[in-house]
């Protein structure tokens, strides 16, 4: 009996010794006594830093000039008030190892755009010469890839999981410094409307993020890639607390398709909609203050397959909370063709999921100022007739030339133009000037654009 | 037998908690003295506890309590347009963040952010608009009181026993540049004046989280997501750009400013019109040194007409008492007068060359400018 008791009381002894001890493990590393060590996330830089890279460029790119108008006599009348000249550019940027066997790094494609040489520094001082495998203008990703042993890569997060308070830490090259480690926190997800003609659902955070940062990584506490850094806001150009990230998950699909098919295959829903806003909400008795409001789905697309209507509100995505229009729209465009996703939507005020096949988008509706500059601020799309103008930004200057939203662009110097390569072909020809024939309802009309 | 019994159970009880409070203390010895030992000793638990991996150090806990209840303030006035020849009257808009402290519907925000406005509006991050009177403002703390009728208010978590200390993480929320809800990071620089006679900004809460134009009147959290302070300004000088100096009201000041705004519409501190100096002891010697108690105020001027004048003090007489309350600090002192409504009379009880007097003396408002 003696025996037995001693034998419970050091088994009881050692289970309450134990409790304690644990719990004490499972404490975060900022709560932490003189006896432990001072936090520090030098254990997780180790690993992670090695991964992200130097990158400078040589190209040349176009560079257009405005010559003023009293000037325009001295070149005559054939610049069209633009002077253009091909002229020599040096950059730097940085990118991240994401398959170290392999050499894949990535970094955003403005930091590799028109570049004919592409040279890699690797931390530990070994250089590379890089190839690019394929980019992405409109959500600014490029794939670049080295040949080299010896690589680190940096796992990548789930940036989906990732909530308003997480710690970030950027590590990149600004200015051309040396590997510089920079960190805050996730100030806010979803963000978009930057620049109107990309897809952006960018991670904003407070990590100082300057020129140079660019193409480099953004990570969690664990050393995972949660971004890749991508531009900033500020008054006078530098850090003001205030830095936009690629998610790693959407960087992660666009690499996935660069691999497999050698581009980005857009995917399309077939809808066109807007955000939930409180008008609307209030209009139709919603239950829901965020999402996208699905004004209209378009015949014999994915939407229209999958039993989308309008009206219906999109809130969710593969699980994810669905903010705004423009955060579904870049998640679906760069999720890629042919990929399935679960859309949670709202109808009748009841939640239900839907499934559907992302068609590729055939022709990515292209804004007007590539084609010409007096188109800025029009969206262009392929329709039965020609070339439609879907969208115009109001007091833009293709507004002001005369355009109207819906406007279909039949033909441009007395040749017929059914779609928009015969229309970029055309203005590219054209010398600057292009008279426009418009079909507007019933109606045809001229434009000229000088 | 049941007697027997009981004590059996009794025993045995008393044998369990003995067990447990030996290991108990025996694993608080272990932990204080060898920190490091768990790791070794436990490996079977420390590999269990690993597999269930803990949450990564993140501050969404603290958003997801103070964020909501941070609000976008957008005014609208008319002004006269500087440019050009002819006056002209122009629409102007402005940027602020408004931090809602009750349920009631009060909010608060800048008076650099409502000053003027003839229209204000605030968004709530769940997609209301509501418009919002002005209910008060104070120039010297920037501070200014809003009211908009609404039910389900989100209010800010509040701590009115609050200390924060130098070198606690703080969050900045607000509405950057109208970029959307934004959440930044830092630490505290400098703690404030937290008291009535606070001279602005000079005066304010320094810290290091980002803001920028929008984030004004929006809300300096702890990391329990607890109301620290009304974000202001960023330190600026004329052609320097300076970083991660940035100032907000602290959130005792801010209180006491709401309560007197809703109470009167208006702030008055009074003033004794007399600078001043501690003195640490009763020998009259300056130097401070740790451990010695203020002695005193001792006045080093007395402005012509104030207060202090009327009452017939005199420089080099050194305040003891304010209404019988003794103070530890200049800035205690100069709170117990600011508090004091306007054309009281308080009793000073003072030293004049050794010799301890009571001097009744009328404060009087202190006018700005």
């Amino acid at each position: 009996m003696k025996m037995k008791l001693s034998v419970l009381h050091a088994a009881i002894l050692a289970a309450t010794l134990a409790v304690p001890a644990s719990s004490v493990q499972a404490g975060l590393p900022f709560f932490t006594s003189d006896k432990q060590e001072m936090p520090s996330l030098a254990p997780m830089l180790d690993k992670a830093t090695p991964a992200v890279v130097h990158i400078s460029v040589e190209g040349s790119r176009e560079v257009r000039q405005r010559i003023p108008d009293a000037l325009r006599h001295f070149f005559g009348q054939r610049g069209q008030g633009e002077l253009r000249q091909e002229r020599p550019f040096s950059g730097l940027g940085s990118g991240v190892i994401i398959d170290a066997a392999k050499g894949y790094i990535v970094t955003n494609n403005h930091v590799v755009q028109d570049a004919d040489k592409i040279q890699i520094k690797l931390k530990d001082g070994r250089s590379f010469a890089a190839k690019k495998l394929g980019a992405d203008p409109q959500s600014d990703i490029a794939l670049l890839q080295i040949e080299a042993k010896n690589l680190v890569q940096i796992p990548l997060a789930d940036s989906d999981k990732l909530r308003v308070g997480d710690y970030a830490i950027a590590v990149g090259n600004p200015f051309g410094l040396e590997q510089t480690v920079t960190s805050g926190i996730v100030s806010s997800l979803g963000r978009s409307g930057l620049n109107m003609d990309g897809f952006e659902d960018f991670i904003q955070t407070d990590a100082a993020i300057n020129s140079g940062n660019s193409g480099g990584a953004l990570l969690n506490l664990r050393g995972e890639l949660i971004g890749i850094n991508t531009a900033i806001l500020g008054p006078s150009g530098g850090n003001v607390g205030i830095g936009f990230s690629i998610p790693s998950n959407m960087m992660k699909s666009l690499v996935d398709q660069i691999l497999e098919f050698g581009e980005v295959r857009r995917g399309s829903l077939g809808i066109r909609g807007n955000d939930v806003n409180s008008e609307l909400t209030e209009a139709l008795n919603l239950d829901v203050s965020r999402g996208a409001f699905v004004n209209e789905v378009i015949p014999g697309t994915a939407a229209a397959e999958a039993g989308l209507k309008a009206g219906d509100v999109i809130i969710s995505m593969n699980g994810n909370r669905i903010q705004s229009f423009n955060e579904l729209r870049a998640k679906i465009a760069t999720l890629g063709a042919g990929r399935k996703a679960e859309l949670g939507i709202l109808r009748d005020g009841k939640e239900r999921k839907v499934q559907v096949t992302l068609q590729q988008l055939t022709a990515a509706p292209v804004t007007a100022n590539q084609l010409h500059p007096m188109l800025q601020g029009a969206t262009l799309n392929n329709s039965s007739q020609g070339v439609e103008i879907t969208e115009l930004a109001s007091g833009s200057i293709a507004e002001q030339v005369g355009l109207r939203q819906g406007d279909v662009i039949v033909g441009v110097n007395r040749q017929r133009v059914t779609d928009l390569s015969e229309l970029r072909q055309i203005l590219a020809g054209s010398q600057g000037v292009a008279a426009l024939y418009i079909r507007r309802g019933k109606e045809d009309l001229y434009i000229l654009l000088r | 037998m049941s007697g027997n019994q009981t004590t059996a159970v009794r025993n045995f009880l008393f044998f369990i908690l003995k067990s447990v409070a030996y290991g108990l203390a025996l694993a608080l010895v272990i932990l204080l003295f060898l920190p490091n030992v768990t790791g070794i000793s436990l490996p079977s638990w420390r590999s269990n506890a690993e597999q269930a991996e803990p949450p990564p150090v993140s501050y969404a806990r603290a958003v997801r309590l103070a964020a909501p209840a941070v609000v976008n303030v957008y005014t609208r006035s008319r002004v006269i347009d500087p440019r050009g020849f002819q006056p002209r009257s122009i629409e102007r808009q402005e940027l602020g963040s408004g931090v809602i402290m009750s349920a009631k519907g009060y909010i608060l925000t800048n008076h650099h952010v409502v000053s003027g406005a003839d229209h204000i509006e605030v968004a709530l991050q769940d997609g209301r608009w509501l418009e919002a009177v002005l209910i008060g403002q104070d120039v010297i703390s920037d501070l200014a009181v809003l009211y908009v009728e609404a039910d389900n208010l989100p209010v800010i978590p509040q701590d009115t026993e609050l200390d924060p200390q130098v070198g606690d993480v703080v969050l900045a929320i607000g509405n950057p540049l109208n970029l959307g809800q934004t959440i930044t990071q830092g630490i505290i620089s400098a703690n404030g004046n937290n008291g009535l006679s606070s001279r602005g900004y000079i005066d304010f809460m320094r810290m290091d989280a980002a803001i920028n134009k929008g984030n004004s009147g929006g809300a300096l959290v702890n990391t329990n997501g607890t109301l620290v302070g009304i974000n202001a300004a960023a330190f600026q000088l004329q052609n320097q750009e300076i970083q991660g100096i940035f100032f907000a009201v602290p959130y005792q000041l801010a209180q006491n400013i709401m309560h007197k705004l809703i109470k009167h519409g208006r702030v008055t501190r009074s003033h004794l019109g007399v600078s001043g100096d501690a003195v640490v002891n009763a020998a009259g010697d300056r130097l401070v040194s740790t451990g010695q108690k203020m002695y005193g105020l001792a006045l080093t001027a007395i402005n012509p007409g104030g207060p202090a004048d009327e009452a017939d003090l005199r420089v080099g007489d050194v305040i003891l008492k304010i209404a019988g309350e003794q103070f530890s600090d200049t800035r205690q002192a100069l709170n117990l007068i600011a508090e004091t409504a306007p054309n009281t009379e308080l009793m000073l009880t003072i030293d004049r060359n050794g010799q301890i007097l009571e001097v009744p003396t009328i404060v009087r408002e202190l006018r700005r400018g």
